[in-house]
Order: structure tokens, then C-alpha cells, then sequence
């Protein structure tokens, strides 16, 4: 009954262009919710139509997933305003955690929001209103992407996902009614390589401690995800093994600390890049051949004319993961326009802009239908192109004919090695990791 | 005492200047070469190409960011900054030149503004905030927190003035029976303007380009220099030198016209007299 | 009466600034100074009145490496301010005839700065990469026959930044003290029989001394609280104590980012004591 109610307010909504195929499919998708007997995606109030207007969220995070189309087609598609604000991730975390009252939805990744969440800065989202919660990908409910493949270590993104009750901070250990964050984007990286400047094969993260590519190198400096890269390359080397990368011992980080102390001393590394930005520029201007690097970065190097690849290893990927958390201080309207928003969000358009930015969406069934054939083919499935790839802003990224890096969603998600971490060691792992920065 | 001739020490210092003042421009020269970039180019060499693309671009939507806000904010906010260091900290340099108790605090707490880490005062004001309520905002916490850096800058330069200021001319007005008021409107003001309006540029400078104080204490948005660094966070382009170019050119605009303006106004005034 | 009036307009006086570094500078310090005794784990902070955040950074090498790091930096670019800042100024004040030419000159000098510092620090590699614009114009020149390194993401590149940076903030308080000296002072030692290097050894640069002082501050107070420069220069390959204490706050971990700043904070302090010991800026006012 509701539903139907609902489905009509967004059919109106779009009316001035027609019955667009995407309000079919919204409304398609609510149905089939409440075909699932959920039952709960109740109470959306009628006077929604009309207070929805006035209505502005405000949500920040780094300017990854904080693009203004997304803002724009909100207000198109939901009536309501969303003010973005980027900002880079040293300051995300710290905003989140000590200014609570200046955001309504933050837009953080799963490691900073075990840091985050605790300090009861959030509130957890009721499931039963979550419209897509089924079809996410189970990557973020039992850390698992096919129920064969095993959980990678460090901070999986289900390790905090939910919590155990509306207003616990204590992280589940199973999927409960209570989700910390609904996951929206989310990455494998590895690195990134100038096959015109390198000269031979990459296969392993150990090749970047390769002497002929002394002075030519770079890792992350973000002290929690530029640790795991380490952790990758000195297990690749043979020099440390582990028994749990995402939460290393104080021994285990002493000897990757070790590692890295070694290499800097004998002039490895160029720099350390800690913005998405910079690690172009490095690339780019020839500064460095290999580094560690995101997808979406390679792209950009690539989009200026100069090769650039982004390397599968043997030994996996590091991966990282983000979503949307609601804060403490939503009620009534707002808090029902934020879950408006939340569902909106992984309908399908979002998800395909992003799929076509080189990440992934937590919700790819309906990210496919806004996408065409060859998109999903060539982003999801690992084919060939084939017509010209276009990046969301309308230029043209690849060629037909080529092949994704790294090859399909499961190549690519199947072969994590571990995520992005805090560990229990955090604070040792700091004052090791300024260790080596001051060395 | 005007000098005649100029001795050769003048063309020594003058050829030093001027390679100050290159040294100074050597990143805009950059800046200034790569906003010309083809509409495929990046942010560093090579050139791809040659285009006033990212012109265009700088006054679209952006990808991420909003420059256009972000912009406004930070310029008034500079200005608020300016005025209000100028008029504070001539006060205070006032009350500096008599002996008042707690001046030696006074003072320690001034420089201790400077030299606490502006990250740490930047966290300590939007913590405050927090703690008692108040929702941070540029115009209030952000405000304030730029105050506590440009303050301590404005001070500093009133003591360099009122440094060997001669106390005649003041003595020499009240004598003539001048209030204090006009004592200062018309003798110390007039001396002391021209070392006023660099310590309003300083104050604007630094706020306008102020950024670690900036990020805890600005709210839910961005000044201009916040937003560019979350634009770093994604794919930035040569719209960011495009701005640093207009910038450049339209700063030296307004000093040359406001010198034409000056020599002007100096030489109809001349031609009257 | 009147001096009771001229007592309390200077308490009038200093009241905003007073009223406006409480609010901004001690209440909000005070709060940080109070969670530096705090205890911590990789989630939250606990209160608690605890020295082993103080213990960490007094007892770990790498916290007196940083400093010297930081030190190091600081002397030199102090000494090439000053220099550069000295002779800057001189020119400004003693050669340049006209206060209009005077005030354009400086204009010109801060338009550099009105973009974006964020811009500009990006703007250094393609100025002094191994591709970049200074390395291509040598190789051409025929100067070099390979790109020069150390140009970038060096200790070279965090000074060089950090002088372009910083030396208007010595040349502004010494050209206000030189435009306060009394020109018939300069005649007089002239008509005396003293030569340009004596006038200036005697006379200019003794009568400079506070704005040498108080551009001395800025640098010192600048160069050891830095944390953007050093890190975007040396590619993040060096620390400074500011870079410390931001990659502290980022992960969170207040209560050693306070324990930090305390240290630095009391350092710089008796930095700055020792200035004012060899030149009172104060007691002239």
C-alpha cells in the first residue's frame, strides 16, 4: 500500500520528462521489496512531497566518492538539496569524530569508521529500511564474494558493519538488523607500473625494492593503508612472514618498519604520496616508474597520453572499502530523507558512475541497468571494448579493444589479500611508521 | 636628503631585488606556462599542446569542489580578518607604549599564539565549539582561529612602529593644545598609516591562504585553500594553475591601476597647486 | 586624573586582544593540555592523568631526531631570511625614493602569495622535477648532461621552499624599523668621516635590531611549526615536529599529538626568550 503510495510520489516527481525508464525500474524496485515481505519499508509519510524540498543534508568525505553530479542528480531525481564538502583523509577522520554537529552524512572508508564509531559520533541504520540491503554485494555482510573464497585479513568492511543494537558502539561479529555504514564504494589496489620506463615485467610487490629502480619509487605515507602496502611487499620478499597482516604484532612491526628503513636509507624510494593527486603527478611527470596506486589514478595518467598500468601481482591486491553513515543528531525528516537518500543512492545511477570511474559499487545489480552491454562488459566482466570507453565526463578513457587491467570484478575482488587496517598495535604501528618517515 | 645620483650600491641591491622578486614568481612561472595546457594535459610537463581550455573550465562546475563558494568565503572572511587585526592590534600596540600590568603576560600570551601548532589551535577551537554547543562556523570558530595567527603578526609590526617613534611630534601637538584624540587622528595616524594597511595585507594574506587552522574549525564548508585540497583527493587538472594565473594577473591589474590611479590623482593635484 | 585615564585607556586598550586570545588560544589550549594527560587505544581516549604519552616522546630517539631535523632547518633558513630579508629591506627603505614606489614594490612582492599555497606547492615539481623546467632549461643550455635530483623531494627543496615562503615575514618588520631611523643620524656619521660599511655596521644595522628580532621570531615560530612544507618538499621523506604531530592527530591519538605540541611549544618558547634577551623589542615602546 505504501509502496504503491511512494512509487506514484516518484513517478510525479519525473513526470515533467515522461515516464523515464529509470522511475520504472525505482518503482519496479520497491515493489519487489516489499515482495520480499520485509514489511518494513513503511512510513513514508505523505507530506514527504511537500516539506522534501526544504530539506539539506550536508555530508563530507575525500573527494573520491564527494563528486558534485551526484549532489546535482539528487536534486533532480529526490527533490532535496545535498551539500558536499571534500576533504582530504587525515581531516575526514578528525571531522567525523570531533565535530559531529557539522555533517548529517559522512562519507568515510570502513578502517577510519572503526576509529569513528566507537566514539558515538553515529547512529546505526535499521536495516528493515534499507530497500537494497539484499542485494549488496555479501563481500560486505560475511566478508565473503562467493561463499567458497576466504576473508582476507585486516579490517574487512563486515568486521565493522553492524553493531548489535540502535545504540550500541560494540561491533557485531555476524550480520545483525543494525548496519554501522551502508558500503558504497570500494577498490582493489596494486601498482601502478610506466611499462615504457620500468623495462621488464612486474610480477610481485617485491619488484618494486628492485635496486634498478633505485630513486624511482613510491608508497602511500597514510600510515594505516601505506603499512599494508608494506606488508605486501616484505611478505612478497620473504623477509617477514605473518600470521595476520591486517593486525600485526609489535615484532611483525618492527621487522616490516625494518624493511622499509633498509630501502629508504638506500635511496629506493623518491617520495611518499599521501593525495590521490599527487600519486598522478608522480606518475606522470616521470618522478617515479613503480609505485602503489589506485585504479582511478592510473586512468588519469592514461588520459594524458602517457602508459601507465595498473599491475596485478601474485600475491593479490590490498583493498580498501567506503560508505555512507548517518550521524547522531538525524531525526524525523531529515533522518526519513537521509534513508531517502541511502536507498536512492544504491538504485543504480551512482553505482554506475562509479563503476565507470574504475571502482566498484556495493550494488551492481542495479549499477548494470544504467549501464550498456559494453560497459558492463569491459568494467565488470574483463572484455575487451567493444566501442570507445567513455569517462562520466564524456571524454574518451579506452579504446575499443581493451581489456580492463587486472580483468574481471572476481579477478580482481577475488584475489584480495587484505584490506585496509587498524590494528590493535595502532599506536606502536604510528610511532614506527614517524620512525621511518623521520629516518 | 635626497640623493642626486644613485651610487652603486643602488644598482648592486636593485639587481638583488629583482632576483628576489624572480625567485619569487619562480612557481608561478610554472603555474602561469601550465594553465596554457591542452585540454588532455595534466598538471606537470610535457605540455599537450597549447589551449585556454582550462579558462573555461575554471568558471564550470568542477568535478569536485566549488570554487565559486569556497572563493567568497575565504574573501570575506580575509577581510574580516583584516580589518579586525588592524584595529586590535593598534590598540593593543597602543597600550603597549604605556606600562599596564599583565603587559609582560600580555605579551608571552601573544607569542605563544604564534608558536602553538596551528593544527593544535585549529583542534582546540573546533573541540571548544563542540564542547560548548556552538556549531562551528568560518565566520565564528573559523574567525577566531585565524585571529589568533594574524594577531600576534600585527602586534609584532605595531612594536616595530612604535619603535623609536618619536614622542615629539606627539608632545609637540599637545602643547600646541590638541586632544589626545586629535593627537592621533592627525599626527600619529598620518605616520604610522602606511606600516597600518601592511599589517592589514599581512592579516589578509595569512587568512586568506591559512590552512591548517582552517580544517577543524570552518564547519561544513570549505575556504578556498580546504576545498582545493579536497579537490587533491581526486583527479585535479590544470583548472587549478588556470586559477592561480587568473589570480596572479588580476592581483597585478588592480596594483597597477590603483599606482596609475595614485600618480594621477598626484599629478592633476600638482598641475592645480 | 588624567594619568588614572591614561592608566585605564590602556587596560581599554589591550582588552580586545585580551578578551579574543583567551577565548581562541587559552581555553582552547588548556582543553588539549588536559587530554595530553589522557590515556588512549587505537578506538578512544580515556581521561586519566597518565606521563606516558610525555615518556614516549622524551625517551624515543626519534623525537630528538626530529627536533634536531627541524633545528637544522630552521637555523638555515633563518640565516638566509635574514640575509636575503636584510638586504631586501635596505633596498626598500633607504634606496627607493617615493612611499608609493615603496608600498607597489611590496604589493608585488605578496602577489605570489595570493594563490592558493596548496596550488603552489604542487607547482614546485614541474618547476624542479627531473623533467621539470629548471633541469630541461640547464640540459639545454648545455649546463648539465643529467637532470639534477636533488632539486626535488630533498632537504634542498624543503629549504629552498621554505625561504620563499618565509622571507617577507623579515623583510616587512625590518624595513618598519628602518623607516623609523632618524635619517639625520646617517648625515651626521657621514659628515663624521664614516664610510658606507661603518655607517651601516654602527649605525644601521644596531638601530635594526628589534625588527631583526622580531623577523627572527616569525621565522623561528614559522619554520618549527611547519608541517605542509616539509612534508609536500621532501616527498614525505623527512619529519618535522608539526608533521609528527599531524599524522598523530590524523590517526587520531590526541593525547601524544598534545604531549607533542606541549614539548614544542616550551621549546620554541625558550627560543624566543633567547631573542628577546639579545634584543628587548619592548623596552623602547
Amino acid at each position: 500500500m505504501t509502496d504503491e503510495i511512494r512509487t506514484t510520489v516518484k513517478l510525479g516527481k519525473t513526470k515533467e520528462k515522461g515516464l523515464s525508464r529509470r522511475s520504472l525500474l525505482k518503482g519496479a524496485a520497491a515493489v519487489g521489496g516489499a515482495a520480499l515481505g520485509s514489511g518494513a519499508i513503511t512510513g513514508f509519510p505523505t507530506i514527504w512531497a511537500q516539506n522534501i524540498r526544504n530539506i539539506t543534508l550536508r555530508q563530507f568525505g575525500t573527494g573520491v566518492s564527494n563528486q558534485n553530479a551526484v549532489a546535482d542528480k539528487v536534486r533532480e531525481d529526490l527533490g532535496f538539496s545535498l551539500q558536499m564538502t571534500a576533504l582530504d583523509s587525515d581531516a575526514v577522520s578528525q571531522r567525523a569524530v570531533t565535530q559531529p554537529d557539522s555533517y548529517d552524512i559522512a562519507d568515510i572508508e570502513y578502517w577510519i569508521c572503526k576509529k569513528v564509531f566507537p566514539a558515538g559520533v553515529m547512529q546505526p541504520m535499521d536495516v528493515s529500511r534499507l530497500t537494497y540491503y539484499d542485494q549488496l554485494v555479501p563481500l560486505f555482510i560475511d566478508g565473503k564474494l562467493t561463499p567458497e573464497s576466504t576473508i582476507a585479513q585486516g579490517t574487512a568492511p563486515h568486521t565493522v558493519g553492524f553493531v548489535e543494537g540502535p545504540d550500541s558502539v560494540t561491533f557485531a561479529s555476524t550480520p545483525t538488523n543494525w548496519m554501522t555504514m551502508i558500503p558504497t564504494i570500494y577498490n582493489a589496489d596494486t601498482l601502478g607500473i610506466r611499462p615504457d620506463l620500468v623495462g621488464r615485467p612486474i610480477t610481485s610487490w617485491a619488484d618494486i625494492m628492485d635496486p634498478a629502480f633505485r630513486g624511482k619509487t613510491s608508497i602511500i605515507n597514510v600510515p594505516s593503508i601505506g603499512i599494508m602496502d608494506a606488508a605486501m611487499i616484505a611478505e612478497a620478499m620473504g623477509r617477514v612472514t605473518y600470521v595476520d597482516k591486517g593486525n600485526m604484532t609489535q615484532a611483525e612491526i618492527d621487522a616490516t618498519v625494518e624493511v622499509l628503513l633498509e630501502a629508504k636509507r638506500a635511496g629506493q624510494f623518491r617520495a611518499f604520496w599521501t593525495s590521490f593527486d599527487e600519486s598522478v603527478n608522480l606518475m606522470a611527470s616521470g618522478e617515479v616508474v613503480i609505485q602503489s596506486m589506485w585504479s582511478p589514478a592510473v586512468a588519469a595518467v592514461r588520459s594524458r597520453g602517457i602508459p601507465c598500468t595498473y599491475q596485478p601481482l601474485q600475491e593479490g591486491y590490498r583493498a580498501w572499502g567506503g560508505g555512507l553513515g548517518l550521524a547522531k543528531h538525524l531525526s524525523g525528516l531529515e533522518l526519513d530523507a537521509a534513508y531517502e537518500y541511502i536507498n536512492w543512492y544504491m538504485s543504480g545511477w551512482v553505482g554506475a558512475y562509479l563503476n565507470r570511474q574504475g571502482y566498484y559499487s556495493a550494488c551492481l545489480a542495479t549499477a548494470r541497468e544504467y549501464m550498456s552491454e559494453d560497459e558492463w562488459g569491459f568494467w565488470m566482466e574483463g572484455q575487451p571494448a567493444q566501442g570507445d570507453i567513455l569517462a562520466p565526463d564524456g571524454t574518451v578513457m579506452e579504446r575499443a579493444g581493451a581489456v580492463r587491467d587486472g580483468g574481471s570484478f572476481e579477478d580482481r575482488m577475488g584475489a584480495v589479500a587484505c584490506w585496509n587496517s587498524v590494528m590493535d598495535e595502532d599506536r606502536y604501528m604510528v610511532r614506527r611508521w614517524n620512525e621511518f618517515i623521520a629516518a | 636628503m635626497s640623493r642626486e645620483r644613485r651610487s652603486a650600491g643602488f644598482y648592486v641591491l636593485a639587481v638583488f631585488f629583482t632576483l628576489f622578486v624572480i625567485f619569487l614568481y619562480g612557481p608561478i612561472s610554472t603555474i602561469l606556462i601550465l594553465s596554457f595546457q591542452g585540454p588532455e594535459g595534466g598538471l606537470t610537463f610535457p605540455m599537450r599542446g597549447f589551449s585556454f581550455h582550462w579558462f573555461t573550465r575554471l568558471f564550470q562546475q568542477q568535478a569536485v569542489g566549488d570554487f565559486g563558494g569556497s572563493f567568497s568565503r575565504s574573501l570575506f572572511l580575509g577581510l574580516m580578518v583584516m580589518i579586525t587585526t588592524v584595529v586590535v592590534s593598534l590598540l593593543a600596540g597602543l597600550a603597549f607604549r604605556r606600562r599596564f600590568k599583565g603587559s609582560a603576560l600580555l605579551f608571552y600570551l601573544a607569542i605563544a599564539s604564534l608558536i602553538v601548532p596551528s593544527i593544535l589551535v585549529g583542534l582546540g577551537v573546533g573541540i571548544t565549539f563542540q564542547v560548548l554547543g556552538i556549531r562551528p562556523n568560518w565566520f565564528t570558530s573559523g574567525f577566531g582561529a585565524h585571529l589568533t595567527w594574524t594577531l600576534p603578526f600585527g602586534l609584532l609590526i605595531m612594536f616595530a612602529v612604535f619603535n623609536r617613534f618619536n614622542r615629539s611630534y606627539e608632545e609637540a601637538a599637545r602643547d600646541l593644545g590638541a586632544s589626545p584624540w586629535q593627537t592621533f587622528r592627525n599626527v600619529v595616524l598620518p605616520l604610522i598609516l602606511p606600516s597600518l594597511i601592511g599589517v592589514g595585507l599581512f592579516g589578509f594574506t595569512l587568512s586568506y591562504d591559512e590552512f591548517a587552522r582552517s580544517r577543524m574549525t570552518m564547519g561544513s564548508f570549505n575556504t578556498l585553500p580546504l576545498e582545493i585540497t579536497g579537490m587533491t583527493t581526486n583527479v585535479t587538472t590544470p583548472v587549478l594553475y588556470a586559477l592561480g594565473t587568473v589570480t596572479t594577473v588580476f592581483s597585478l591589474l588592480v596594483i597597477g591601476g590603483a599606482l596609475a590611479a595614485i600618480l594621477l590623482l598626484r599629478r592633476r593635484s600638482a598641475r592645480r597647486a | 586624573m588624567t594619568r588614572i585615564l591614561s592608566r585605564a585607556s590602556a587596560y581599554l586598550q589591550a582588552l580586545p586582544l585580551t578578551v579574543i586570545l583567551l577565548f581562541f588560544l587559552v581555553l582552547p589550549i588548556g582543553m588539549l593540555l588536559v587530554v595530553s594527560f589522557w590515556d588512549y587505544d587505537f578506538i578512544r581516549m580515556y581521561p586519566d592523568f597518565i606521563w606516558l604519552n610525555y615518556d614516549e616522546v622524551v625517551n624515543s630517539a626519534v623525537t630528538w631526531r626530529v627536533y634536531g631535523n627541524t633545528l637544522k632547518y630552521c637555523l638555515i633558513v633563518w640565516a638566509l631570511c635574514l640575509f636575503i630579508g636584510f638586504w631586501v629591506a635596505y633596498f626598500l627603505a633607504f634606496h627607493v625614493r617615493t612611499l608609493t614606489m615603496q608600498m607597489a614594490l611590496f604589493l608585488i612582492c605578496t602577489v605570489p602569495f595570493l594563490t592558493s599555497n596548496v596550488i603552489r606547492m604542487i607547482s614546485w615539481v614541474p618547476l624542479l622535477g627531473r623533467n621539470g623546467l629548471l633541469n630541461q632549461t640547464l640540459q639545454n643550455m648545455g649546463l648539465i648532461d643529467e637532470p639534477l635530483e636533488f632539486l626535488l623531494f630533498s632537504d634542498f627543496a624543503v629549504i629552498l621552499a621554505m625561504v620563499h615562503l618565509f622571507t617577507l615575514f623579515m623583510v616587512v618588520p625590518i624595513f618598519n624599523t628602518m623607516m623609523r631611523i632618524d635619517r639625520s643620524l646617517i648625515e651626521a656619521a657621514r659628515d663624521g668621516g664614516a664610510n658606507g660599511l661603518q655607517i651601516l655596521w654602527n649605525v644601521i644595522i644596531p638601530l635594526t635590531k628589534p625588527g631583526i628580532a622580531i623577523g627572527s621570531i616569525f621565522i623561528v615560530t614559522l619554520v618549527m611549526g611547519d608541517f605542509v612544507t616539509t612534508r609536500f618538499m621532501s616527498g614525505g621523506q623527512s619529519a618535522s615536529v608539526g608533521s609528527i604531530i599531524s599524522n598523530q592527530m590524523g590517526l587520531l591519538q590526541y593525547p601524544s599529538a598534545a604531549a607533542n605540541a606541549v614539548i614544542l611549544l616550551i621549546i620554541v618558547l625558550v627560543m624566543v626568550g633567547a631573542i628577546l634577551r639579545f634584543v628587548n623589542i619592548r623596552k623602547e615602546l
